[in-house]
């Protein structure tokens, strides 16, 4: 279990490393290497060049907009995330999302945006990033892109950046008046990837759900958005048969996979499941906090 | 939920001045292993390169089963930093074949290498080596060896193994079917002809793999001047793997073997002389073996009989020997009792090179092929009547042993414990077991800690399944079934004599005491409003630790003479205290249960004990090492009575100085007096300055001592049972089938203790290892016998957040014999696994016959969701 060879740079300006990144076709960014080395140690993948990003300034900033939008720099590790007053306050579900990433030890050098890049379909923060709209903000020697997280998980472990482009930062839009939300998720241990799990994002005005998402991780190749029961929640009170016709839905619309930790049927029963408890956690805190 | 508090007998004692004999034994004296290993100061076999050592990487089998048909090392050799490839064509010219070991009748060992030249039996089977200047490099070479292979169909089941037209993965063996035996103990017929019921349901317990912190790996250094070999490896058994070595990492012809023999007067000498001890001390075990299995095995497999001959004359006519050091080793559970086929394959490419090698294996290589266990499926029939009495049980066990056998320990002798524990401490009047092996193209399968466990599991949900169908409670029903004191002497119905120390109705009846059950209505109602369903699970066994006399004659005629343990003492000329074992600690403790026992007999504190363990040149012979919960019985017995040997001769010299009868001389605090007179009294060291004095010093293992004195202990007489009931308690999520375990209770007796903490430890990490089995751990395999779980990804481990409180209560029954602690490592596991899928069956209201029970299959076995 040792990596094939490769070069290794750890240049200390960001235009240093998006050079790195234009001119080495098979060069990867290193961030807190927490899922790319054991790829590369189970000799799954051999980039030939790591641009270690970790000595490049301003990267490890999490900043709040004046309209409460939160930006978290590619630097900015799971377990600043889970420490930030900040992200508590105008990203309550990326907060919520950090602490059921792996354990302590992957979530302090383990990144949040790396991540998002890294698009692992049982991760929490494609999903989170799903469920908020958030957009990710990418650099390379060619200029800035913005691309919303719909546009952004293109398949497994693929997203939309391209090979020369390094993901500065996710930005979370600020949340309207009414929001809630929740994440819930089943491992087989603590710690562990999700068998499945849902980030549930609902706007609730006086007792009504005005606008819905449920996004899912671990249950297809990508963290998905379920539109057909999002739609059936909107306009109901999100409990009673209106919630079991999204639960159908979601069951009806998911073709989860089949491992050694969960079969097809299984995965499908445990997105019911939660999207019964996702909805009904956000509810009850939406009702909470009106109290 | 509230629960009993732990009850410990003896208390935490740290104080570590002897106060004379019995002090310490009894107490929980801190682990004296614990410093070294928690400041970083172990010494593990990866820990130690010495400079221009070498490193290994294996090209292994990408297919579960197939053909090799060619195969190219030439780019691989050109990668700067290699120093050579090795394939199995290669090894098969230098080094010889692995040969059975405890053969039993009509079954089929291979003979096979280290390396496979013409077909690989699974994915993870070596075809080739590489040896270069780092592992990153060797692994790199690795990867550009080309092989070439024709892909068979892949045996991964016991079903497919069974179709007598699957693909023979040992060809000579005509199909997978290795060993099939069906054995009679009274009336079956007649008992289950007469019985009110008959019940039967089929268990099957996937495969699991032993998962020691440390893995495996070896490290063989060849002294460039003289060409000795020293190697270092994390091995439960120094001397097996010392053994092995010599027999097979180099190959030599016969007649040069015999040559050196015979002109060797020396050697020869001191064969005759230890063959002709050696049978006259075991004449009566030797003669009750039975020859059949051999003769079974030659008609199979005809080479076995020249490639025997030929490694005993080469065991015979050499005096090189490697020396074998095993220092810390961080667990083997079982598995580092096996010598592997990498160790042979390293030390044959280090002889062959000349140069010093190490191999450390990587954790996939170790889920692969570091050692797999317990896949078996068991068809049990109960003939009962309708009072709920058992009368007859029928047993159908098949046993998946893998593609290679397990050496030395593996299939054969698992069957024949299960075989012979089968019937627990039940009165059934007729036994018939069928005990089959079959071989499919996985890792091997080896001894795991409680190897025979599964007779337990499905004995015990058998059991339960009784009751239910009778409406009897769990403990009703063993409470009218198990022997109990009233009984004694008795005997099971495979032959071993149960005795007092067979206690397992008392354990059961301690456990309802503890359990609360008048409780259970509340808690599962309590459960039930949380939108969960409890359950509560009972599992009894008795197992051999060591077990009596008579036990490993009804297990494998022959064997007992294996088993006996020699220790020896010494006092140095410098008066301190070496106390030598042929055990071999891997996380059991041995450094403190032994200074606990040594230290009481010699009336001296824990410290001045030192132990010697480990190194061939100076840890006393014995082929097994450490294993099968005879640490503490046999191997305690040992240190025990060489300890009460030493202090015989202290005494002895000791009352010469004082002028005194050696009956009035005591030690207290490692003075050495006249009772009463502790002020006149003498030190170690005066003593021993004495002994160099007056030149009395001896020869010792490896020098000039005061004092050394050897002992042999057998267990013949002393020992006998350990045994254990446990409770568990679970609440199943309906809607996840996620289980969780708020209780957990073990009432165990392993009679009286030496060390109550670390008795404790063993126990709650036995449970831990039965927990993981159910719920967390499975050595998964496809149809085709592609492996699903060769990552920590797949393959669970329960952590610390997965293991609930577990209360250890402790009962101490004393036996007739004179060192009566019995072996409590591996009782943790054989009783968890019963209660928990009792439990879960108790839960859910649905017949569990699946030993592996992850959420899915919860749900599955609910009507929740449909099987895949
Ligand atoms: C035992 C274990 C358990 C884990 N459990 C979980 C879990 O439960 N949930 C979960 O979500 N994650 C889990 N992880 C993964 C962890 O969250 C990683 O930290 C995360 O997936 C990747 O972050 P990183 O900074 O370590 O990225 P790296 O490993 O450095 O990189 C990962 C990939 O993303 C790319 N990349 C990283 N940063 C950038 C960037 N700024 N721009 C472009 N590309 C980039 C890299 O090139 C690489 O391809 C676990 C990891 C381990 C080892």
């Amino acid at each position: 279990m040792k990596a094939p060879p490769f070069a290794y740079a750890r240049p200390t300006t960001l235009d240093g490393a998006l050079e790195l990144l234009s001119t080495h076709a098979d060069s990867k960014v290193l961030a807190g290497g927490q899922s790319l080395l054991p790829v590369m140690n189970l000799r799954l993948g051999a980039p030939s060049l790591l641009v270690d990003i970790s000595r490049i300034p301003m990267l490890d900033r999490i900043v709040v907009d004046d309209d409460g939008a939160v930006t978290i720099g590619a630097l900015v590790t799971h377990t600043a995330v889970e420490g930030s007053a900040d992200i508590a306050r105008h990203a309550p579900l990326v907060a919520e999302a950090a602490p059921y990433i792996g354990h302590r030890a992957i979530r302090n050098r383990g990144t949040c945006v790396g991540s998002i890049a890294h698009a692992d379909p049982a991760a929490e923060m494609p999903a989170v990033c799903l469920a908020t709209d958030a957009i990710m903000i990418s650099t390379s020697t060619h200029g800035d892109r913005v691309i919303p997280a719909s546009a952004f998980f293109t398949g497994f472990l693929d997203t939309a950046l391209r090979d020369d482009e390094l993901l500065a930062a996710v930005r979370f839009p600020a949340s309207p008046p009414g929001a809630t939300g929740s994440v819930v998720e089943v491992s087989r241990r603590h710690g562990d990837y999700a068998l499945a799990g849902l980030v549930c994002r609902l706007v609730v005005e006086r007792g009504t759900i005005t606008d819905a998402a449920l996004a899912y991780f671990g249950v297809g190749p990508t963290a998905e958005r379920v539109p057909e029961a999002e739609a059936l929640l909107v306009g109901s009170d999100g409990r009673g048969p209106a919630l079991d016709r999204a639960v159908e839905a979601v069951e009806a619309t998911l073709d989860p996979p089949s491992d050694v930790h969960g079969t097809t049927a299984y995965r499908r029963h445990l997105a019911g499941v939660l999207c019964r408890r996702g909805v009904a956690d956000a509810i009850a805190r939406s009702t909470e906090e009106v109290a | 939920m509230t629960s009993p508090e732990t009850h410990h007998t003896g208390t935490f004692d740290t104080a570590t001045q002897g106060s004379g004999l019995g002090a310490f034994t009894g107490t929980s004296v801190k682990r004296v292993e614990d410093h070294r290993l928690l400041v970083g100061d172990g010494r593990y076999v990866a820990d130690v390169v010495p400079p221009g050592c070498l490193h290994a990487a294996f090209v292994r089998s990408p297919f579960p089963h197939a053909r090799l048909t060619g195969i190219d090392t030439s780019e691989a050799t050109r990668l700067p930093g290699v120093v050579s490839v090795i394939t199995g064509s290669d090894i098969e010219e230098l080094t010889n074949p692995f040969l059975p070991f405890l053969a039993l009748p009509g079954l089929y060992t291979p003979l096979y290498h280290s390396l496979s030249s013409e077909r690989v039996r699974f994915v993870g089977d070596p075809v080739a080596l590489v040896v270069a200047s780092s592992r990153a490099v060797a692994e790199d070479a690795a990867e550009l060896v080309d092989v070439t292979y024709e892909v068979l169909d892949g045996i991964g089941t016991i079903d497919r193994a069974l179709d007598p037209e699957s693909e023979p993965i040992w060809p000579r063996a005509k199909n997978n079917l290795l060993y099939d035996r069906t054995t009679d103990h009274g009336d079956v017929e007649g008992v289950f002809a007469d019985a009110d019921h008959v019940f039967t349901e089929t268990f099957r317990c996937p495969r699991q793999s032993n998962q020691p912190m440390e893995t495996r790996g070896i490290l063989v250094e060849v002294d460039s001047v003289t060409g000795a070999v020293s190697v270092r490896a994390a091995t439960q058994a120094p001397h097996m793997l010392r053994w092995q070595i010599a027999a097979y990492a180099r190959k030599e012809s016969g007649p040069q073997s015999i040559r050196s023999f015979l002109t060797n007067p020396e050697r020869r000498g001191a064969f005759l002389a230890a063959a002709k001890a050696f049978v006259g001390d075991k004449g009566e075990a030797l003669q009750s073996s039975d020859s059949t299995a051999m003769q079974h095995q030659l008609k199979t497999e005809p080479r076995t009989a020249l490639q025997m001959v030929r490694t005993g004359a080469q065991l015979l006519g050499r005096d090189d020997y490697p020396h074998v050091d095993a220092d810390d080793i961080g667990g083997g559970f079982g598995a580092k009792g096996s010598v592997a086929r990498e160790e042979i394959a390293v030390a044959a490419a280090a002889l062959a090179i000349g140069r010093s090698i190490q191999w450390i294996e990587d954790r996939m290589e170790n889920l692969m092929d570091g050692g797999q266990a317990r896949e078996e499926e068991l068809t049990l029939s109960i003939a009962c009547d309708a009072d709920g009495t058992v009368r007859g049980l029928d047993v159908d066990l098949v046993l998946d042993q893998g593609a290679y056998p397990g050496n030395p320990v593996g299939a054969p002798i698992t069957v024949r414990i299960m075989e012979v524990m089968q019937p627990g401490a039940y009165r059934f009047e007729a036994f018939r077991q069928r005990s089959r092996i079959v071989a499919t193209n996985k890792g091997k399968y080896v001894a795991y800690r409680g190897p025979w466990a599964n007779e337990t599991w499905a004995r015990e949900r058998m059991i339960n399944v009784v009751a239910r169908r009778l409406g009897l409670s769990q403990t009703e029903i063993r409470r009218k079934n198990m022997y109990g004191d009233e009984d004694w002497p008795a005997a099971m119905l495979t032959g071993p004599a149960l005795d007092v120390t067979c206690s397992v109705r008392k354990t059961l009846e301690r456990a309802e005491e503890l359990a609360d059950l008048d409780r259970l209505d509340a808690l599962r109602a309590d459960a039930v409003s949380r939108g969960k369903r409890l359950g509560i699970g009972f599992a009894s066994y008795h197992e051999a630790a060591p077990g009596p006399p008579d036990y490993f004659e009804h297990v494998n005629p022959g064997t007992s003479a294996l088993l006996d343990q020699p220790a020896t003492a010494s006092v140095s000329v410098d008066g301190t205290i070496q106390i030598w074992t042929s055990q071999m600690p891997h996380g059991q403790s041995h450094e403190t249960t032994y200074a606990q026992l040594a230290a009481d007999q010699l009336g001296v504190a824990i410290e001045d004990i030192e132990l010697v363990y480990g190194d061939t040149s100076r840890a006393p012979f014995d082929l097994l090492g450490t294993g099968g919960s005879r640490g503490g019985p046999v191997g305690g017995g040992a240190v025990r009575k060489v300890g009460r040997h030493l202090r015989s001769v202290v005494v002895a010299k000791a009352a010469d100085m004082l002028e005194a009868s050696v009956d009035d001389v005591t030690i207290e605090r490692g003075n050495i007096h006249v009772a009463g007179v502790p002020a006149r009294g003498l030190t170690y060291a005066e003593v021993a300055a004495r002994v160099v004095a007056d030149g009395e010093t001896v020869d010792g293992r490896d020098g000039t001592y005061a004092f050394s004195v050897d002992d042999t202990y057998t267990s013949a007489g002393d020992g006998g049972w350990s045994v254990a009931t446990h409770v568990c308690w679970v609440e199943v999520d309906v809607e996840t089938g996620i289980v969780e375990i708020p209780r957990y209770l073990v009432v165990e007796d392993c009679g009286p203790i030496i060390n109550p903490a670390i008795v404790d430890g063993q126990v709650r990490g036995g449970v831990a290892q039965g927990i993981g089995a159910v719920l967390y751990e499975r050595a998964a395999y496809d149809e085709q016998a592609n492996p699903q779980a060769s990552t920590y990804m797949d393959y669970l481990i329960p952590t610390a957040t997965e293991i609930p409180r577990i209360e250890v209560d402790h009962m101490e029954t004393l036996s007739p014999g004179e060192n009566d602690h019995r072996g409590v490592g591996e009782g943790g596991m054989i009783g968890a696994p019963a209660a928990i899928t009792n439990a879960i069956e108790d839960a859910i209201g649905v017949t569990v016959n699946d030993q592996h029970l992850p959420p899915y299959r919860i749900l599955e076995l609910m009507g929740i969701i449909r099987p895949d």
